[in-house]
């Protein structure tokens, strides 16, 4: 293989956001007819990287190299021209348009006067997915498809694009395990004709069933490339997550009870979670690991009364509660970070002052509606002291804040609800690591004082580090619970990864 | 038989229930009315919304491509008075009629840029034009009433050509030649794509800042050449003109079954449908001696109506799947 020349070649690959460095001297070698996948923890630059390619993105510096020439493009167009095409993860397929002009989009045969050539279009579109082996009727609607064959209206787009490369982002995502056989045996096909496929996944032992190599990104820098039969499981999850834990956390809770703060039993909601079940008890931090989409925020959210369950039963302090809205959890204590704190969980052109007390707000009201300043005033002060939020002003909008100090506002938003139960998901993304330590340390002083908190992370060190139990969620089932043995990183990748549905599934049958 | 069958397939079910709703109408307003289907009563019928219809035709690419225009009805006086300032001062009406028509192309070609440089909404965005023009058509014409065209401008409003009222045959011969583009031709079938989905459009290698600017200089070009046609059919152009035009305009393309709450979808068959039922129902209301008062509260129902109607069927047709 090392002999030929590879159809795509990246050359020290940086690109930032801002002050953020997201790839960092990439470098990567595609060969033709074969199977790259690429693998990383969320956030490691495996999507930019792949925008890069596909020219949604620019580099910052770098070189990009088709069949050994250098070569630039701004736009996707000039990479479509090159024969790079991307499949992206969210479809983008017009409903509404019939199933062949899905596959042309916006390439349909036409004559001199720029009409489209409607029977042509339709054969031809025939033609490929003969090839494909796929049986679709291209004149059908396209939102009658099942997200399968959406998907394969995406790959056959590519293949009319005379791509040879195609790179497809974490194809399988919706699929069932049919589907993806299926999906398997036409990547297989196209490899047959010499097509190149970077193949994007977290999910570990499908990337070792179809590549022919794997590459490691890691915090936005390219760790290595190896031959798929020449490297194991083990070795490619210590490359994902080699980084060490430092001492910055907490130390670990000496005071757990047996006392049940929260039982969550049959959590269901079909499609997204199945019969979720575990207790936080008074005391502890429990950790909710796993990938993005494994169910960890869909059950939070469940909990918390944002989305509606199809079965399950919550008990609060051994009393059972009913909740349906947002409104009731926080009646009844329980509060929850968003992930996205721009977009769910702070008013950001409002002062710091109304967000800390945005939750709470019947608490700052006399009984005739009219809100009490001074109670508020009181109240953001001592909030902002406590947690040390700067700049120690609380007039000013949270947009002007930095991420620390948001996620900071954000506590003190639900700390002012005086929870019982809080739940944070994601709580020190993109927060630098000073206010990380400082937050960490807040959760750990309230789950000391009886609140009870879990932590949804995808960074395994704050799980490790912060929490005294792992709970691992693997699509929408809870596949691992730690208890209280020592964890590290390659067991929760393990049963994070799906490796241990699959090893499951093998001993059934 | 399997004509039959495939016929709802072939126009929609949508499109089927609009006829069905119009050609009911017409059997009960003829039923009530002896004049009612009288050559004279039909040529009222569509000369009262021919305006609206011929502006109907750009709003449905401004619909379907995710957009919505409120300008148009404050370009329909602005260009009657500037056409009529131009008339007296003598000028040759062709060269008038080319002059307006740039100008309210212009008009659109603004409000695309505000979309696509500085990402105002497009409710917004064209809300401004709308207060901006009709203020600016009230100053330039001091509100008063321009009259006197020369001979040789009557023919566009008042002409007949093969018997037919020429605004009616211009609103054919746009819907034919606009709905015929829309529904084979590559260039404006990319409306699709780009409604449904901007970003997905432009990563598909689409220049969508650039078919924007087409579709909105569209809508304003055709509601520029409504107020042409105005100007010629009453001889005068009066700041009046089209107020609330543009409300009747929507509703009669969501009739239509384009989809208000997410691009991508609406054709020009149902257009004209929703246009002929706004026509008919508008002629109905008239002729049921019903305040005019009671209009917009018609209007505004129908509207409501419609985008539920819409959004209901496809939200079952995508249950059914």
């Amino acid at each position: 293989m090392m002999g030929k020349q590879p159809i795509l070649s990246l050359e020290k690959i940086t690109k930032a956001f801002a002050s953020n460095t997201v790839l960092n001297e990439v470098s990567m070698n595609v060969y033709p007819g074969s199977i790259h996948a690429v693998i990383g923890e969320n956030g490691a630059g495996k999507s930019t990287l792949m925008k890069i390619i596909g020219g949604i993105y620019t580099k910052d510096s770098g070189e990009i190299c088709i069949d050994g020439k250098s070569v630039t493009y701004t736009s996707p167009s000039q990479a479509i021209a090159a024969g790079i095409s991307i499949v992206h993860q969210e479809l983008s397929i017009a409903e509404n348009l019939s199933v062949a002009h899905n596959v042309f989009c916006n390439r349909e045969p036409i004559n001199a006067f720029g009409f489209i050539r409607e029977k042509e279009l339709n054969r031809k579109v025939a033609a490929i997915f003969l090839k494909l082996g796929v049986d679709i009727d291209p004149k059908d609607r396209t939102a009658n498809l099942s997200v399968a064959q959406q998907q394969l209206v995406e790959i056959a787009k590519a293949v009319s694009q005379n791509s040879r490369l195609i790179i497809m982002d974490e194809p399988t995502s919706s699929l069932s395990d049919k589907e993806v056989d299926y999906l398997y045996s036409i990547v297989d096909g196209l490899k047959a004709e010499g097509i190149s496929i970077i193949f994007i996944s977290h999910k570990l032992n499908e990337v070792f069933r179809v590549s022919d190599c794997i590459s490691v990104l890691r915090d936005g820098n390219m760790i290595g490339t190896k031959e798929t039969s020449e490297t194991d499981m083990n070795e490619i999850i210590s490359m994902m997550v080699g980084r060490h834990i430092d001492d910055l956390f907490p130390p670990k809770s000496t005071k757990i009870t047996d006392e049940v703060i929260m039982e969550v039993s049959g959590y269901t909601k079909h499609g997204m979670f199945e019969n979720v079940n575990f207790s936080l008890k008074k005391g502890e931090i429990l950790g909710f690991s796993g990938l993005v989409g494994a169910g960890r925020t869909e059950v939070a959210r469940a909990i918390f009364g944002a989305d509606p369950i199809d079965a399950g039963e919550l008990q609060l302090h051994g009393q059972k509660v009913k909740i349906k809205y947002p409104k009731t959890a926080i009646a009844k204590g329980l509060c929850y970070l968003t992930e996205d704190r721009k977009l769910l969980g702070l008013f950001q052109t409002t002062p710091v002052k109304w967000n800390i007390v945005s939750a709470s707000l019947r608490n700052f009201v006399s009984i005739f509606g009219f809100y009490k300043k001074a109670k508020i005033n009181a109240q953001s002060i001592e909030y902002l002291k406590k947690l040390d939020i700067r700049p120690f002003n609380d007039e000013i909008q949270v947009i002007n804040l930095s991420g620390g100090n948001q996620q900071k506002v954000l506590l003190a938003k639900w700390l002012s609800a005086d929870p019982k139960v809080l739940i944070v998901d994601e709580p020190t993304r993109g927060v630098d690591v000073g206010a990380k330590s400082q937050i960490h340390n807040l959760l750990r002083e309230l789950s000391e004082a009886g609140i009870g908190v879990i932590v949804i992370s995808s960074e395994q060190p704050e799980i490790l580090g912060l929490c005294d139990r792992v709970l691992v969620f693997c699509e929408g089932k809870i596949t691992k619970d730690f208890g209280n043995t020592a964890v590290t990183q390659e067991d929760i990748m393990k049963y994070a990864s799906g490796v241990s549905l699959a090893e499951n599934r093998g001993e059934k049958e | 038989m399997n004509r039959i069958k495939t016929l709802p397939k072939k126009i929609g079910t949508h499109n089927l229930a609009l006829i069905t709703i119009n050609v009911v109408l017409i059997v009960v307003m003829a039923s009530i009315s002896p004049y009612f289907l009288t050559g004279a009563n039909i040529e009222v019928i569509l000369m009262g919304f021919v305006l609206e219809g011929i502006m109907a035709i750009g709003m449905t690419f401004v619909i379907i491509s995710g957009g919505i225009d409120l300008s148009v009805s404050s370009v329909l006086p602005f260009a009657a008075i500037i056409t009529g300032f131009m008339l007296k001062a003598g000028w040759p009406p062709f060269v008038a009629i080319i002059i307006t028509l740039i100008s309210s192309v212009l008009v659109g070609f603004f409000n695309a840029s505000l979309k696509n440089i500085l990402n105002v909404h497009p409710f917004i965005a064209t809300l401004a034009t709308m207060l901006t023009l009709r203020g600016l058509a009230l100053a330039i014409s001091s509100g008063a009433n321009l009259s006197g065209f020369p001979e040789s401008f009557f023919f566009l409003g008042q002409g007949r050509a093969l018997g037919i009222p020429f605004p009616i045959c211009v609103f054919i011969i746009l819907a034919l030649v606009m709905g015929l583009l829309l529904k084979k031709h590559r260039y404006f079938r990319q409306i699709y794509f780009i409604g449904y989905d901007p970003q997905a459009a432009k990563v598909s290698g689409m220049k969508v800042e650039r078919f924007f600017l087409f579709v909105f200089g569209l809508s304003s070009g055709l509601a520029g050449l409504a107020g042409v046609l105005a100007a010629s059919q009453y001889g005068a152009a009066h700041i009046s003109f089209g107020i609330g035009s543009e409300l009747r305009v929507i509703t009669a393309v969501v009739i239509g079954g384009t989809s208000i709450v997410r691009g991508g979808s609406g054709t020009m068959f149902g257009t004209v449908l929703g246009v002929l039922f706004m026509a008919i129902i508008y002629n109905a209301l008239v002729m049921s001696g019903i305040s005019t008062y009671w209009q917009d509260v018609v209007n505004g129902i129908m509207l409501l109506a419609a985008i539920f109607f819409v959004e209901f069927m496809k939200n079952r047709e995508k249950a059914v799947n």
